[in-house]
């Protein structure tokens, strides 16, 4: 049996939301096969009031072991250092957090806010929100960059916006199960099973995206949406085009870009007007070029590309 | 025009869409009668891509000489920096249809044709 206790900071429930449509496995799941016992949770706990604020001291003092400490949210702490604008069962949110993760054995940041900070820390940031070990790219964040919980392992980071339900499900069976150990973590510390690859990889537009033949409306059957309207799917590492959303889909099959939000970056270009959806350029041509090549080789190799491309590539394809 | 051997011009335009031809052929005509369309200044950053889209969306698409001039189409590759920015390249361009797939153009090209819109 594993005790987890999920807190939710500076966030806008999105990845509980994703967590309860679960699949493989379900939340359900977790508890009845996995042996994981939800000590709170903010849309399963039962207990309010005093008797939270009791379940937290006694997670803090050891009474109740705490096994997994999951956050959800940034940690808020705006006034004047103070997190005063995040107030959880008695005192600032900042201020459980801290003590929580001293006393879990393993922490899970989940989403990007939790992870980075995702949106509520783009500039100007105005709750002076942090993630749990990284502040965007910059490590450290809210716990320090040398933060290591009880079973020795940094703050596992399940990033997206929100985290796909399995990444999160799978991950705690993991670390519920003894299995933590085999979670190897990448840079920013996510679970390289999941964050390996990129979400190109298994992307239905892959052939559109050689041949460079381009979407130029959301939603198109056929066309890559890197060249007009800003895909980051080359540049993302995300499993979205292997494990799908609802079992069905996933953005760039049916037609909308990649927003990279599974990196530190994300919202990228801090949300200013004409960088969303539409891909940058100079002069034309895409600021971000694939290492090595440069401005003329790519207008080459976009000739030779397009006159090689077949005919299908110009009609639709049938995108699941 | 040709890069690494390929030669886009060699791919016949597909005979799915007999409409394209004859339009193809007007805005050939209008071009060399003299039609003088807005080559410059060229939409390269993102509000001047916008106010151009933006005056095409007003144009009916019957309205061929309209759209021609606004986009600021030209029967040659337009050349600036030591780059040819040619329909060929465009990531609006369809090869097989020889096409200009920009939702806001949707008229048939040349591979050696070009408008300010161009993006690779
Ligand atoms: S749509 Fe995006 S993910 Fe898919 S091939 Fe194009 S750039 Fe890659
Ligand atoms: S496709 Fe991109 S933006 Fe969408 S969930 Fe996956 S990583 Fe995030
Ligand atoms: S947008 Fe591109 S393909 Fe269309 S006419 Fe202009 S240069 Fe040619």
């Amino acid at each position: 049996m594993a005790n987890m206790l999920w807190l939710q900071g500076g966030a806008c429930s999105g990845n509980t939301m994703s967590f309860l449509n679960a699949e493989e496995p379900s939340a359900c799941d977790l508890v009845t096969d996995f042996g994981i016992n939800v000590l709170w949770q903010p849309s399963l706990g039962m207990d309010m009031g005093e008797n939270v604020q009791k379940l937290l001291r006694d997670c803090v003092s050891g009474a109740i072991p705490l096994d997994i400490f999951v956050f959800e949210g940034t940690v808020v702490n705006a006034p004047n250092g103070t997190g005063t604008w995040n107030r959880f069962a008695g005192r600032p949110m900042k201020d459980w957090v801290k003590e929580l993760t001293a006393a879990a054995q393993f922490v899970v940041a989940l989403g990007d806010c939790a992870t980075w900070g995702g949106i509520p820390a783009t500039a100007p940031n105005p709750s002076d929100s942090k993630g749990l070990q990284f502040l965007k790219k910059q490590h450290g964040g809210f716990l320090g960059a040398n933060f290591k919980s009880k079973a020795g392992l940094p703050v596992i980071n399940i990033p997206g916006c929100p985290a796909h339900p399995d990444w999160v499900t799978q991950v705690l069976v993991a670390v519920a199960t003894g299995r933590a150990g085999e979670l190897e973590l990448d840079d920013l510390q996510r679970p390289k099973t999941f964050f390996k690859s990129f979400t190109q990889t298994g992307c239905t537009r892959n052939m559109h995206f050689a041949y460079k033949v381009s979407a130029t409306e959301f939603g198109q059957r056929k066309g890559c949406l890197f060249y007009d309207l800003g895909c980051r799917g080359p540049m993302t590492h995300s499993p979205c085009n292997r494990i799908l959303w609802n079992r069905q889909s996933s953005k760039t099959r049916a037609g909308m870009p990649c927003l990279g939000c599974t990196e530190p970056e994300f919202p990228f270009f801090d949300l200013a007007p004409g960088s969303v959806f539409k891909t940058q350029t100079m002069m034309g041509v895409p600021k971000e070029l694939p290492e090595g090549v440069d401005k003329s080789a790519y207008i080459k190799l976009t000739a030779a590309a397009k006159s090689a491309s077949p005919a299908w590539a110009e009609k639709d394809i049938f995108v699941i | 025009m040709a890069y690494l051997g390929m030669d886009s011009s060699n791919i016949q335009p597909t005979e799915e869409f007999p409409e394209d031809a004859p339009l193809r052929a007007q805005v050939e005509k209008l071009l060399h009668a003299g039609l003088r369309s807005e080559v410059e200044p060229r939409a390269y950053d993102p509000e001047m891509q916008q106010s151009v889209l933006a005056r095409l969306q007003h144009v009916l698409a019957e309205e061929v000489a309209k759209r021609v001039e606004i986009a600021g189409f030209t029967l040659h590759p337009y050349a600036a920096e030591g780059i040819e920015e040619a329909c060929e390249t465009c990531m609006y361009f369809l090869s097989h249809r020889q096409f200009c797939a920009l939702p806001e153009l949707q008229l048939p090209v040349k591979p050696d044709w070009s408008c300010r819109l161009w993006r690779i």
